[in-house]
Parts: C-alpha cells; structure tokens; sequence
C-alpha cells in the first residue's frame, strides 16, 4: 500500500514536457539527390564549355582585330576539324550545363502539397522550399551564364547567315 | 546492384576496387594515346595542348560519370 501510495505521488510529480503545437507541423525536407555528389558532377559537366570559353577569351585578347564573336566561330569551326570532338560540340556546349542545371537543382530543391487546415476551405499550398548551398547554387548560375552565350552565339550565328 | 568500384573525394572519384583501377589505367592510357595522335597531327605545341586538354577533360568526364553511377555508398 506505502508503494503504492509512493508510486502515485512520483507519477503526479513526473515533469511533462512543453509542447510547442506551432512547431509541429514541421516536416523533414528530403532533396531528391545529394548535394555532395551532384556538385562533384556538376563541377566536371561544367568544365569543358567553361574551358571552351577561356580559350574563346585567350583568342580574342590576343588578336586585337577580331570581335567576340568572330572569336567564338572561329573556335567553333576549329572544333569541327577536331575528329574527337567534331560531333560532340552541340553536347558538350548545351547539354551538359543544363544536365548540370538539372541535377544540381534537384539537389538543393523539395517539393512539396500541402492542404491547409479547416480554417482555409479547401484551398491547398504547393511548397517549393530551396536550401541555401552555396557550390550547388554557383554551378547552376555559371550553367546558367554559359547556355545563355551559347544560345546568344546561335542567334547571333543565325541573324548574320541570314543578313 | 550495387557496384562499390570508387570512393568520392572531394570532386575526384578515387578506385577502391581492382575494377575501378583498371578503368582508371585505361582512362590514363586513352589519354596518353590521344595525346600522341592529336601531337603527330597538329601544327604547333599550343595546337597540341589546346585539343589535348579538351580531350583530357572529356575523359576525365567520362570518367566521373561511371564514378558517380559506381561509387560506394553508405546506407
């Protein structure tokens, strides 16, 4: 009887903890890939056009008489005599900045549906939530400056075949 | 499947396995060969290393991507 008496008074005594109810609706938020490794990936798929474009620059700084993009076409068309990688130039210069866009993307974004509570009828929230890393997020933007001079380089290419 | 022929470092992909060593022999020997056949056909020592790194880097790209899809993982 004293036991049991001492065991009630310890479970009325027990500390209960402090539950916050705003912060529990928080919710892990999983990337789809992971950072680490589509930023070792991404580093790679970005090297080749970024060495493309420094050797457009070393050539139009050491030719003074030359434009940009004279610079740029002439490369583009020693590429072509290039039998390795002749082919490959469209690829390597579009297509991989922007699998690494993609990737890199995946790795740093969540996605999520959330229907709100019964206070908002039936209106529903779609949640994309970016984590801030920093080498993921510089990968996509020097991915992202390189496919818009490529894609400037075309037009331009294209306007003056035309003109 | 899990294939554990590389380990990640960093942005290199480093062998762990006998597999993953031979890929690295034959992606160094690759170079080595593409470097003597872009240097008995180019015109200068700078037409040489201009074509050559570009080759370097896309086997070295090659190279990362059956490191990415091959490397040990702990789950």
């Amino acid at each position: 009887m004293k036991d049991k008496d001492e065991f009630l008074k310890q479970m009325e005594n027990l500390q209960v903890p402090d539950i916050n109810p705003h912060d529990h609706p928080q919710l892990v938020k999983m990337a789809i890939m992971n950072a680490g490794r589509s930023a070792a990936l991404g580093v790679w798929l970005i090297m080749v056009p970024c060495y493309f474009l420094f050797c457009v620059f070393m050539y139009y700084y050491f030719h003074a008489n030359i434009s940009w993009f004279e610079a740029m076409f002439r490369l583009v068309v020693s590429l072509d005599n290039n039998k390795y990688i002749d082919f490959l130039a469209p690829i390597i210069l579009i297509v991989l900045p922007i699998i690494a866009i993609i990737i890199n993307a995946l790795a740093i974004t969540h996605v999520g549906y959330q229907r709100l509570g019964p206070d908002h009828g039936k209106v529903s929230e779609f949640i994309i939530t970016v984590k801030i890393k920093p080498l993921n997020i510089l990968l996509i933007l020097i991915s992202l400056v390189i496919i818009g001079l490529f894609i400037g380089f075309a037009m331009t290419e294209s306007i003056s075949i035309k003109n | 499947m899990k294939l554990n022929w590389f380990a990640r470092k960093g942005i290199i992909y480093w062998p762990v396995s006998v597999i993953g060593w031979v890929i690295l022999v034959l992606a160094g020997a690759y170079a080595v060969y593409t470097f003597i056949d872009i240097d008995s056909r180019s015109h200068s020592g700078s037409d040489t290393l201009i074509s050559f790194v570009f080759n370097l880097l896309l086997i070295g790209l090659v190279y990362t991507i059956i490191g990415y899809f091959t490397e040990r993982r702990v789950d």
